[in-house]
């Protein structure tokens, strides 16, 4: 799948090139800024489809940013300036024909602290349904327990759908939200450190859950857990400073780091 | 388990939905806030006819009102200021947390009583009674503050279990009926003062001797009334913003030897000095603005005269009189309509000077509470 | 060594006085706790005393004058000459005047007679004196049985009883003949027990808050007013509450966030210090002489000159206060905005919804509360204002209710009365004052415990708020 390492300029560009066939969504030479400050400089790489891909790095290196760029968050923030091209399956994201709305349904994104919407269980998966599309109440029973099921928290919450989400515990509240996100069938899942507000047993949980949505669709993980990027993850992008610094097969970006400062943080001498 | 694609065929509604709801809302707040704008342009635009008629005429006639709405004014901050001040500076700083978090909304709850009703009982009831007991109620204002202190000399020499039972931080609530007793002693006393001192009778005395008329309902009951109006806005905001002191200031200054009380009046009011400033603003701006206090309380004489037991008649409440009798377009209409874009403005600019100095107030405790 | 010693007892004094600032700071305290609890507790005690069926005293003077009337007040003669008592003595029409003063020394013997009744009649007031027989047709009662007739009688409605006449007589030996029509009740104070008593308050409590001004504003209840009160309340939310949520959400979710958002917001805030009688000048400028006289003559020349919008009315009246409570409701509704977290609208936003839904289904419901909270506030605001009303539409006595019968059914241009406004002219500008008094006590109650019953219903719906979002977060 991996087609060709750019071997010629490794000290610069650290990329991994997929065939357009398995590239899911690419990332071209983005810059971003939040007013005038860069937090984003340069990036390209391409994520391949059905696929765990981690991005790792110092907090405050700009992987949040990153995603919030491919879920296109950014329009609430009049601030931020950027430039360059991300494209989702061929489509260049911030072109103007593009629909945010319709893009947003395609990328999925949960974010570091679970969200559920003051309302209960069952209407929080059925939020982003009821926006989408008018159906009879069955089939959208039919997927909400499809989706319930998928995060893997069915069993725990079918007795009480209509109680408020906020009774959950954090790890459900966050299964909750991916639950949510799955409603509306993504192409693409964006988690930005979804399991560190969490207990190691949810954390395990997500993390299993994380392996099995692999088959559906294509996920991207942010973590700050190195050991996690490393259980779950088929390839690693490194960040530092808003420069993307190494990207590879997880197992070689973390056994044989080609870069010094790569090492460096995953051996902890960068925080 | 494989699910049917959701459509998107409800794209473009959602989306034109989004844009019209925009355009809407823009819309309606905008025209909202130029509704706003509108008071101050009406008025503005009202008054431009005075241009023709020249300034000599107005100021005649609104010199006295001006004179009336600041006596009022003042004698409303005069009583206002102590008693807002010493509360804010006692809760904000002695009293118990529990105590504290009843006696607040209790005494803003003070600011909701209508106007009228307070107007009621000062115009109908307690300038009556002043009339007749003028002596009795000047004792009370000196005497009042006398027992206050009386009562924190007693504490100060009480056995420590009296203290304990009755603590400082406690002294809010069960100084009330101390209180009561002192004044129903003062009324008590003050006819046998009036015959030793005032041969009897003061308002006599007053007239005889100095020469004061004594309207029933005079700048005194104003001040009372409309102070007791005006109390709980300085009280509210002053005690925010002593409350806001960063703890580690006064805790500092006490650390360097300084007894409670210096190190607050010397720390915590000085930092405090720009919210309690537009405290005090706000509070000025009330008191300048309230009509139906004076209206009800004040006899409406537009006179000049700094005495205390005579009336005034106030822009308000002049307002609120002659308005509706002023055939519109003629000259006392659009001289009313100035002295109410004088009032609009006033209040305007003090509140904004108000605001102004407590957010800057507020990031400066922030910056500090951050740093130390 | 003595200077020393000399300076530590001179600090200590200084200290002494030094501690005794905190007890007046308390004292600040304790003086406006007493204040608003005497003025709280005069206004219960006169306010709902005034219907506690009163003692009728039976006085015989010095010389030999009798008279019968109810004590008001005692007050100290000038000269320290002893105290003179006020009685309320009612039969106006046969006496001339209502009150009487009488300097106690000359009182030879007060008596309280089980038989002395009070009538309320609805000409010339009460009638205080006794019953001596009723008359219907050529059926007569006597004595007790009078008694028991009428009490019978008052049960029907008025029309009913046109065919009776009371014969009464005062204690002086005055005697009258009464229609039974015109009398709206009737009290043997004396002889009333306790429970009856309270019974008779209750329904006197009840007939106030019910019936209409009777006497010049002197009598009767304030049932008009607190229909008008409230009338003009809901027609100002139903005005205030679209548009500042409006303003607000436009201001909080829609303005670009720069500096003139940030003035704008400043001058918001400051225009809920501007006095309430700017507004109504604004509203008799703009609303009543501006529209309302535009639309008058558009629409309504046929009765000019005399004016149908062009004059105060229910409708200007509610939208100057719309006006006066908006920057309240703004205010309210952009604190509960702002305190959505971001994580709540940026998971809306994340799942696809567009700015408007996210509006409609996630933040708008979690602002309610605040939003409730403002309407409330701006209500209790707009209740206890009458300074602005006097300009634009209120009335002392309005002849017809707002809401009637006839096409259309709610009568926009029409004069209402206000609870706070009929207080002030009862008060300031009755014939009587000292007879009406008593009611404005009962209207000032009432007018406070709406007001204070509105705040504190947003002051616990606001604290309720904090604490839930203290849980959620
Ligand atoms: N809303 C914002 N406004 C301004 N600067 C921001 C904002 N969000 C993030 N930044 C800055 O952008 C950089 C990257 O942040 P982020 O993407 O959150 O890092 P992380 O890798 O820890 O998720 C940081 O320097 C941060 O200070
Ligand atoms: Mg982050």
């Amino acid at each position: 799948m991996l087609a060709s390492l750019h071997s010629a300029n490794t000290s610069q560009a650290p990329v991994a090139h997929f065939s357009s066939e398995h590239s899911c969504l690419s990332i071209d030479h983005f810059s971003l800024a939040y007013a005038g400050k860069e937090a984003l400089c340069e990036l390209t790489l391409s994520v391949p489809r059905h696929r765990v891909t981690a991005f790792i790095g110092p907090s405050g290196c700009g992987k949040s940013t990153l995603l919030r760029a491919i879920n296109r968050l950014h329009d609430l923030n009049e601030s931020v300036t950027h430039s360059g091209q991300i494209t989702l399956e061929g489509q260049d994201i911030h072109d103007p024909q593009m629909n945010v709305t319709e893009l947003r349904r395609r990328v999925g994104m949960v974010f570091q602290t679970p969200n559920p919407f003051p309302m209960s269980i069952y209407e929080n998966v059925a939020f982003g349904l009821r926006l989408q599309q008018r159906m009879p109440k069955r089939k959208r029973d039919d997927i909400i327990e499809w989706a319930l099921t998928s995060a893997a928290l069915w069993d725990e919450v079918k007795d009480r759908l209509h109680r408020s989400a906020w009774q959950l515990s954090g790890g459900q509240q966050q299964r909750l939200v991916i639950a949510r996100t799955l409603a509306i069938q993504p192409d693409v899942l964006l988690l930005d450190e979804p399991a560190s507000a969490l207990d190691p047993i949810s954390t395990l949980k997500i993390e299993e859950l994380i392996r099995n949505l692999k088959s559906e669709l294509t996920l991207i993980l942010v973590t700050h857990n190195m050991q996690q990027a490393a259980r779950v993850s088929d390839y690693t992008a490194f960040l530092h400073q808003g420069e993307l610094v190494e990207y590879g097969p997880t197992d070689q970006v973390f056994t044989n780091p080609r870069l010094q400062r790569t090492e460096n943080y995953i051996t902890g001498r960068i925080t | 388990m494989t699910l049917p694609r959701l459509t998107s065929s409800r794209q473009p509604i959602r989306l034109l939905q989004d844009r019209m709801a925009t355009g809407l809302i823009t819309a309606g707040g905008i025209g909202v806030l130029l509704a706003i704008l509108a008071i101050g342009v009406f008025l503005v635009w009202e008054t431009l006819p005075l241009l023709a008629i020249g300034d000599t005429l107005a100021l005649a006639k609104l010199s006295p009102l001006a004179w009336g709405t600041l006596k009022a004014a003042l004698a409303a901050l005069l009583f206002a200021i102590p008693v807002a001040m010493g509360a804010a500076i006692y809760s904000a700083l002695f009293m118990s947390a529990r105590l504290r978090s009843r006696i607040k909304p209790a005494l803003e709850m003070m600011e909701a009583i209508p106007g009228v009703v307070v107007g009621f009982i000062a115009g109908l009831i307690l300038a009556p009674w002043v009339e007749r007991h003028l002596a009795s109620a000047l004792v009370l204002i000196i005497w009042l503050p006398l027992s206050a202190a009386l009562a924190g000399l007693l504490w100060q020499r009480a056995k420590t279990r009296l203290r304990r039972h009755l603590p400082l931080s406690w002294a809010g609530l069960w100084l009330v009926p101390w209180l009561a007793v002192m004044v129903a002693l003062a009324l008590w006393l003050a006819p046998w003062m009036e015959q030793q001192w005032f041969d009897g009778d003061l308002r006599q005395l007053l007239d005889q001797r100095y020469g004061m008329d004594y309207a029933t309902r005079n700048a005194l009951i104003v001040g009372l009334a409309m102070g007791f109006a005006v109390i709980p806005s300085i009280y509210s905001l002053a005690e925010d913003a002593l409350a806001d002191v960063p703890a580690s200031l006064i805790e500092g200054a006490q650390a360097m030897g300084a007894s409670r009380w210096q190190a607050l009046w010397k720390v915590a009011l000085v930092a405090a000095g720009p919210g309690i400033f537009s405290a005090i603003m706000i509070g000025a701006g009330r008191a300048v603005g309230e009509t139906m206090i004076v209206l009800m309380a004040s006899g409406n004489t537009a006179l000049f005269s700094a005495s205390p037991f005579e009336g005034m008649r106030s822009m308000a409440a002049a307002i609120a009189i002659e308005l509706p009798e002023a055939s519109p377009g003629g000259q006392t209409y659009h001289l009313l309509i100035l002295a109410a874009l004088v009032l609009f403005i006033f209040t305007f600019l003090v509140n904004t000077l108000a605001e102004v100095v407590r957010q800057r107030l507020r990031r400066r405790f922030r910056q500090m509470g951050g740093t130390l | 060594m003595t200077s020393a010693s000399h300076t530590v007892s001179r600090r200590r004094r200084f200290s002494r006085v030094n501690d005794v600032w905190p007890w007046l700071c308390a004292a600040s305290v304790a003086l406006s706790l007493l204040m608003l609890g005497a003025l709280l507790t005069l206004l219960l005690v006169r306010g709902l005393g005034h219907f506690w069926p009163a003692t009728l005293e039976e006085v015989t003077l010095d010389s030999g004058e009798t008279f019968a009337g109810q004590a008001v007040r005692e007050v100290a003669l000038p000269q320290r000459a002893g105290d003179e008592r006020l009685y309320f003595t009612g039969n106006q029409d046969i006496e001339g005047v209502r009150w009487r003063w009488v300097a106690i020394d000359d009182i030879a013997e007060s008596a309280q007679p089980d038989d002395l009744i009070r009538l309320d009649r609805s000409p010339w007031g009460d009638f205080i004196g006794r019953l001596v027989a009723i008359e219907q047709h050529d059926q007569r009662w006597e004595g007790d049985a009078a008694w028991q007739r009428l009490n019978a009688l008052l049960v029907l409605p008025a029309s009913q009883r046109q065919d009776s006449q009371l014969l009464l007589t005062t204690v002086d030996g005055q005697t009258l003949r009464q229609p039974l029509a015109s009398v709206a009740s009737a009290q043997a104070p004396n002889a009333m027990s306790v429970w009856q008593k309270t019974l008779a308050w209750g329904d006197a409590v009840w007939r106030f808050l019910s019936e209409g001004p009777r006497a010049a504003n002197t009598d009767g209840g304030v049932w008009p007013a607190i229909f008008g009160t409230v009338l003009m309340v809901i027609l100002m939310s139903v005005m205030v509450t679209p548009f500042g949520v409006l303003a607000a959400i436009y201001l909080n979710e829609i303005a670009h966030q720069g500096r003139l958002t940030r003035l704008v917001r400043i001058g918001v805030r400051n225009l809920a210090g501007v006095p309430s009688i700017v507004y109504g000048v604004f509203g008799l400028g703009v609303f009543v002489y501006g529209i309302g006289g535009s639309l008058d003559e558009w629409f309504f020349s046929d009765t000019l000159p005399s004016p149908t919008f062009g004059t105060g009315g229910l409708l200007w009246a509610s939208l100057t206060l719309a006006l006066l409570t908006l920057p309240v409701v703004i205010v309210a509704t952009e604190e509960g905005l702002a305190r959505i977290p971001e994580a709540q609208r940026e998971g809306a936003v994340a799942l696809g919804a567009t700015r408007l839904e996210m509006l409609t289904r996630i933040v708008l419901p979690m602002a309610a509360p605040a939003m409730l909270t403002g309407v409330i506030l701006a209500v209790a605001r707009a209740a206890g204002e009458v300074a602005p009303l006097m300009l634009v539409g209120v009335a002392k006595l309005a002849p017809q209710m707002p809401i009637d019968g006839e096409f259309p059914y709610l009568h926009l241009e029409r004069k209402f009365m206000h609870l706070g406004y009929h207080l002030f002219d009862t008060a300031f500008h009755g014939e009587d004052v000292q007879a009406a008094i008593p009611l404005v006590y009962a209207t000032a109650l009432l007018l406070v415990l709406i007001v204070l019953v509105l705040n504190l219903t947003a002051i616990f719906l606001r604290h309720y708020l904090r604490r839930q979002r203290g849980n959620e977060c």
